[in-house]
């Protein structure tokens, strides 16, 4: 009996350890990529939150970075798609595959001051000339809300006019429909603006989204301005009068898209010469 | 007493975070997976009854498999380093410097038997891992290749860690 109690006190730490390992690669052995997979999701209940907030406090850091990084690659691949567009365009014209240029550019910037204030509120931008800013390009948040028009450049920033401006103009139109209306600000709420001369038969509900129409030569098409508030007939021009509740939050801008409409001269000068030729 | 297995369980706990959140997702290359968390088992005193360090060794493999996902590999490669360190004290170090106990370190143990207790320590650590987890000997290579990149690193993590650890010890003694 001694013996066996001396024997067991030998052995019963290889055997431990024998029995241990055995049962771990037994069980490795078996596992796969779908008890990893569970593994890992338990242990992220603990460990994931965690990470989140180790992750969280260093994506902090980088936010602003890489921000910027998503814009400038936004930028680049809304000049690409617009290409995109535009060959499709001509390719349905054209079979014969005229030169393609495409009508709209994009860049990005940053705003470095706005007003809300204001009867007459303005954003400065920290692009310029030197940056190829121009004047009458468009400007937009990144997620494709109409914001204003650049109305003035220095070397190295630009001035744009708001959507809050009472001097903004703009026209839009209901989203996937024809009919369309003059956009403007009153000068009071921030948050909303008003669009009249709605056809009264336009089949517009409370919700819809209005979008740019085109006729403009700063905005390109189906710009998102905003969502329809409230609406009201107008009987003596027997049009609608829509309240518009922003889709770019104008107190909160920081970064924008920039807009250009390569053909905006000869566009303008051809009107020109048309206008000219019905002064009597 | 008390004072030491707080300090162990710091040590335990700190070599845990590092391993999850900074030496398992550096992410740099596959060649580059330091497993760093050995250290917890060979820097125990030298004179911890073999069976609590077995136990430690499978509490610490349990505790890396569950945070990494890694369904026993932690497990299967702690236990041998647990169970053999006693072995491996006492082939690489000199039987004076084992049997007077206490944290190992260069200067208990000499500068050359630490390095041989490290180096072997790890060696067996990581070849048992990064073998089973390949699961073929086909690219015996590479996973050697593996084993040599992420031992070499965590051989220097090793003694850094050591090198703090001793000298926290003494300081708060």
């Amino acid at each position: 009996m001694l013996k066996l109690v001396e024997f067991i006190k030998k052995v019963y730490l290889p055997l431990l350890f024998l029995v241990l390992e055995i049962v771990a690669i037994r069980y490795y052995a078996h596992s796969n990529s779908y008890a990893e997979a569970r593994l890992l999701a338990t242990s992220n209940s603990v460990v994931g939150r965690v990470y989140g907030s180790i992750s969280g406090v260093s994506e902090y850091f980088g936010l602003r970075k890489r921000n910027r990084v998503l814009l400038e690659e936004m930028a680049e691949l809304q000049n690409e798609l617009t290409r995109y567009r535009e060959s499709a365009v001509y390719d349905q014209l054209d079979s014969l595959g005229a030169e393609v240029e495409t009508k709209y550019s994009y860049m990005t910037a940053r705003v470095v001051r706005n007003t809300v204030n204001r009867q007459h509120n303005f954003l400065t931008l920290n692009k310029g000339l030197r940056d190829g800013v121009e004047t009458d390009m468009a400007i937009i948040t990144p997620d494709g809300a109409m914001v204003g028009y650049v109305v003035s450049c220095s070397e190295r920033y630009a001035v744009a006019i708001s959507i809050l401006n009472t001097d903004f103009n703009a026209s839009g139109k209901l989203a996937g429909d024809g009919h369309s209306g003059a956009i403007y600000w009153e000068g009071f709420d921030s948050h909303r603006v008003k669009m009249h001369e709605l056809s009264k038969y336009a089949p517009v509900e409370v919700g819809d989204t209005i979008v740019s129409t085109g006729f403009s030569h700063f905005f390109p098409e189906d710009i998102t301005i905003g969502y329809v508030e409230q609406m009201e007939v107008d009987e003596p021009t027997s049009s609608l009068n829509l309240v518009l509740g922003l889709a770019a939050d104008m107190s909160r801008l920081q970064d924008v898209l920039l807009i250009k409409n390569i053909d905006i001269y000869e566009l303008n000068a051809l009107e020109e010469e048309a206008n000219s030729l019905f002064q009597y | 007493m008390m004072r030491q297995i707080i300090e162990y369980a710091l040590l335990f706990l700190v070599l845990v975070l590092l391993q999850v959140f900074l030496f398992s997702s550096l992410e740099l290359s596959v060649y580059l997976n330091p497993l760093i968390y050995i250290a917890f088992i060979i820097l125990l005193p030298i004179e911890t009854a073999p069976v609590l360090v077995l136990g430690l060794g499978l509490l610490m493999g349990l505790t890396m498999d569950v945070a990494m996902g890694a369904a026993g590999l932690n497990t299967l490669a702690t236990l041998p380093v647990a169970f053999l360190r006693g072995a491996l004290l006492r082939l690489t170090c000199s039987k004076d410097s084992v049997s007077d106990g206490g944290v190992p370190s260069m200067r208990r143990l000499g500068v050359l038997g630490f390095t041989r207790y490290v180096v072997a320590a790890v060696l067996l650590h990581s070849i048992v891992y990064f073998t089973m987890e390949s699961a073929t000997f086909d690219y015996f290579h590479l996973t050697l290749l593996r084993t040599a990149i992420s031992g070499v690193v965590t051989i220097g993590v090793v003694f850094l860690t050591s090198q703090l650890f001793n000298s926290q010890v003494t300081r708060v003694l």
